[in-house]
């Protein structure tokens, strides 16, 4: 490939404008047939991922999530990461395959000769990468902490158990896990215990987790709550489950040998239901 | 004391020479080294039985006692048993007795003369070194794809129980720590120690002798951890998460002692190697002039030394809850479950830095040979690996997001996470960068490197999920989590490292790999891996939580298909050690040069002679010298000139 065959018109540079010389680098640079290439490479690798964007969270929905506010501002975070890690992806593939099938490709055993060009360096390429990376990573900064923000609010902050009233709207469950078993108090409810997390529709619940012997993890999936119940200490996360349904509940840290069978469900009922549940437990409401 | 010896030309003043060069090490090998660990094993296990009264009960878990105190012994005995067998603690016997060693001593301590033997004794000839770490590396890796295999087998049976759970939860920690061990000295192994002293223009490494001790350190760890394989295992995760570990049974003591021996060798290793590069290089190679793989190798070195003691204290603080009932991690007697969480992520985070630094500084190194141009922006690729290392030991806390110990500090550690990329950004730019406009010689180990970027994207992508506390609160705890650090540590580190192994075999072998059998075996382990590890973001994704034995049915296929794939995994690894063995013994004999690389390693003769030159090498260019001009650039000024002379004149 010689410089000549890059350019568009072989008698000479474009007549003269009053554009700075730089558009025309930028204008040349995109006429060589590898910018070019590496473009639409990109664009076609990039649409052909995008679908990915629906596929993650059709999979984390398969069991009836979302169900809670949190969960949502969980797979609005996967869908817009998904989505802008698309073009720097679909980039990376496409010089990867660019390199392989555009630019030419030497085999056999002979050292080849030296015919490639020795860029050492381009300080365009190197500064619009910094910035372009930098600012994305701001981006995802940026975007985390709000959406923390905003499920640490969700999830009622880290409300401590002796200043949750007891009377409060907010339903209070008491998680214990313990070898392999997850036990739900309801001291609103003449702290009746089940081994099935009841809980009610649209009506925010504050959790106290702990554990009577190693450390679990209380995996609420469906309604995006996860936060280790350690021994010894109380550790506090919220929630208001806005769709009613069978969800699960798994333990996620690896708490022993039945670790796998440490798992059981969530019934999000509606008022009356949870009400009659409830009395049937044997728990009037205190308040 | 007027013997003198000729070292290179010159005259040496010489010690007076006690008995045969080499002295009793010209007795002790590998074999004196088993009998002297099995031994001492055999007879503190005895002596301490005799100690104990029957019926003592530990007061963690009330079970008996003996067993554990008896376990430790043995393993206690078999480490000093087998390092004293091997000779090394020689040295500093000999320094007791006023004894320094003469030059023909060190010629025998490097294997000068010895042919095979020198592999099976205490070596100090950084070469051998190398090889013996190839070996041990092929052994270890082995062994934890193994446990992969078992792991995979009883996860695709989803009809029934392959295993009990007892065995599942040990292989899954066995597996777990056997392949963080092998994967942190599978480069800082082999090609730290055999490549990267020629490569710097060095004879030998800094301190000879300690790094025969760091090897043979490892070579007395990795049997402390399969010994408990048989005492009911590491049950517990490689984390081994308080206060878990502490019911265990007593094989958790033979991952305790075998992570305070490991962190010995990779301390002495750390400091050998940062030694070695900071006051070895040749001549004129100023840092400008060093090749990239050195710095990677440099930062590596760095971030072990200050991250494994970590792992050290938590460790040995466990062992000490468990023997002598102290309550550092007990939270029902005042200690902290989340103490031990910080100390093991202390170590924990910078260690897969350890692992991926080397291996991309490997593919750095690979791909100006291969597309013959220079490395693209060389201070780029410096400025990204030191980005690592600052921020490596500031990120620890990402896993301990969910653990309620300071949901505060999850927003500072979030923030340091994501700026990781940027860093990590900087070398994906420097790949691309040296592959614009090159023309690829499509060998092995350039093939290794197409692999390793495809993985490497998708592991980061997946890593800046978890890095988002947000996401991770789904995605912590579950098998999203495992697919992703198997991109990052088996797809970048251990593909990687193939691709290295490959492109330096025919200088540690002097033999050329099979390009056949090896790529064969490179791709099929490839697809196998992406069928495993794509399929397993999806069990993640539906919710599959980890290390788990048995699941919903929603999981099932995701299971089967990854259960597949790590089949193919296995084959393609077999394919590919296969290769690497036949080779080894049969394959061509390498010319001295064969991928007509500039850098100096492949300057010397092969084999490499004892002394790596002959004459000191001395360093007059930067390093990746390929290429020629670059014709558009010249056309592009002329055009720039041409516009800004008619620009100007109108």
């Amino acid at each position: 490939m010689t410089a000549t065959d890059v350019r568009p018109d072989p008698d000479g540079p474009e007549t003269p404008t009053n554009r700075p010389p730089s558009m025309h680098r930028v204008k040349n640079w995109i006429r060589r047939p590898y910018a070019r290439g590496i473009m639409v490479l990109t664009v076609v690798i990039g649409f052909l991922l995008l679908p990915l964007c629906w596929l993650l969270l059709a999979a984390m929905n398969q069991t009836g999530a979302p169900a809670s506010p949190i969960m949502r501002d969980i797979e609005q975070t996967v869908f817009v990461f998904t989505l802008v890690s698309i073009p720097i992806c679909a980039f990376v593939f496409a010089v990867l395959v660019y390199s392989l099938l555009g630019w030419k490709h030497v085999k056999g055993d002979q050292v080849p000769k030296d015919e490639s060009p020795a860029i050492r360096s381009n300080t365009i390429g190197v500064v619009l990468w910094t910035v372009v990376s930098s600012a994305l990573a701001f981006f995802l900064v940026v975007w985390g902490l709000i959406e923390l923000a905003q499920i640490t609010a969700n999830s009622y902050g880290t409300i401590p158990a002796d200043e949750q009233p007891a009377d409060s709207q907010a339903l209070i469950v008491n998680v214990t896990g313990q070898q392999w078993v997850w036990t739900f108090e309801y001291p609103q409810y003449d702290k009746i215990t089940s081994e099935t997390l009841y809980l009610e529709k649209d009506r925010p619940v504050y959790f106290n987790v702990t554990s009577k012997d190693v450390i679990h993890n209380f995996w609420a999936v469906e309604l995006g709550v996860k936060i280790d119940a350690n021994p010894g200490a109380i550790t506090q996360t919220g929630v208001t489950p806005d769709k009613a349904g069978t969800f699960n509940v798994r333990c996620a840290e690896l708490c022993g040998l039945h670790h796998a069978y440490m798992e059981t469900q969530i019934q999000v009922l509606d008022k009356g239901s949870f009400n009659s549940w409830a009395r049937e437990m044997g728990g009037s409401k205190t308040s | 004391m007027s013997a003198t010896a000729t070292a290179f030309g010159a005259q040496v003043p010489q010690p007076v020479q006690h008995g045969k060069p080499g002295g009793i090490m010209r007795r002790l090998n590998f074999g004196t080294g088993l009998i002297g660990g099995l031994g001492l094993a055999a007879i503190a296990a005895v002596v301490t039985n005799a100690f104990i009264p029957s019926g003592a009960a530990s007061s963690v878990n009330y079970a008996p006692i003996a067993p554990q105190l008896v376990y430790l012994a043995a393993l206690l005995g078999w480490v000093i048993g087998f390092m004293a067998g091997m000779g090394a603690f020689i040295g500093p016997i000999r320094w007791l007795m006023g004894r320094d060693l003469t030059h023909a001593d060190a010629e025998y301590m490097a294997g000068k003369d010895l042919g095979k033997a020198r592999y099976w004794k205490f070596t100090t000839d950084h070469k051998v070194v190398g090889i013996q770490y190839l070996i041990m590396v092929m052994i270890i890796l082995g062994f934890g794809g193994l446990l992969a295999m078992l792991i995979r087998t009883e996860l695709g049976v989803t009809w029934a129980e392959v295993f009990t759970p007892s065995f599942y939860n040990s292989i899954i920690g066995t597996h777990g720590i056997a392949m963080i061990i092998g994967m942190i000295i599978v480069v800082m192994g082999p090609i730290a120690n055999f490549i990267m002293p020629i490569m710097i223009g060095a004879r030998d490494m800094a301190f000879p002798r300690l790094n025969a001790l760091s090897l043979w350190l490892l070579a007395a760890a990795v049997p402390c951890l399969i010994s408990s394989l048989f005492l009911g295992g590491i049950q517990d995760g490689w984390s081994v998460y308080q206060p878990l570990a502490s019911q265990g049974p007593p094989g958790m003591l033979g991952y305790q002692m075998t992570i305070i021996v490991f962190a010995i060798s990779t301390g002495v290793a750390s400091v050998n190697v940062m030694t070695t590069i900071l006051t070895m290089r040749a001549k004129g190679m100023t840092w400008s002039r060093t090749p990239i793989l050195v710095f990677g190798v440099f930062a590596a070195a760095l971030m072990g030394l200050y991250a494994f003691p970590f792992y050290q204290y938590s460790q040995i603080l466990a062992l000490s809850d468990r023997i002598f009932s102290t309550s550092f991690f007990k939270p029902l007697e005042g200690g902290s479950v989340w103490l031990y969480e910080n100390l093991f992520w202390l170590l924990g985070h910078p260690e897969v830095y350890v692992i991926l630094i080397p291996s991309t500084a490997l593919m750095l190194e690979l791909l100006p040979v291969f597309y013959r141009k220079p490395l693209f922006s060389f201070n780029f690729a410096v400025a990204g690996i030191v980005g690592v290392v600052a921020l490596s030991g500031l990120v620890w806390a990402h896993h301990m997001y969910m653990t309620g110990w300071a949901p505060a500090v999850n927003y500072p550690f979030m923030l340091s996470t994501e700026m990781i990329s940027i860093p990590v950004g900087f070398l994906v730019l420097v790949v691309l960068g040296t592959m614009w406009r090159g023309v690829v010689w499509t060998r092995l180990p350039i093939m290794a490197v197409y692999a390793v970027i495809f993985n490497k994207m998708i592991g980061g992508v997946t890593g800046i999920y978890l890095s988002d506390v947000p996401a991770d609160q789904y995605f912590h705890g579950s098998m999203f989590v495992v697919a992703h650090f198997h991109f990052m540590l088996m797809g970048v580190g251990l593909f990687g490292a193939m691709g290295g192994i490959a492109f330096y075999f025919p200088k540690m072998t002097g033999r050329m790999l099979n390009e056949r059998s090896g790529s064969i075996g490179l791709w099929t382990a490839f697809v196998g891996f992406q069928i495993t590890f794509m399929s397993m973001f999806v069990a993640g994704l539906q919710g599959q939580p980890r290390r788990v034995l048995q699941f919903d049915d929603l999981f099932n296929i995701s299971n089967w298909i990854s259960t597949i794939g790590a089949y193919i995994i296995g084959v393609g690894m077999l394919i590919f050690l296969g290769a690497i063995i036949s080779s080894w013994k049969y394959g061509d004999i390498a010319p001295s040069n064969p991928w007509g690389s500039k850098s100096l390693e492949w300057q010397t003769p092969t084999p490499v002679p004892l002394d790596n030159f002959a004459v000191l090498p001395v360093v007059t260019e930067r390093p990746y010298n390929y290429g020629v001009p670059d014709p558009y650039e010249k056309e592009m000024r002329e055009h720039d000139g041409d516009l800004m002379t008619k620009v100007g004149a109108k």
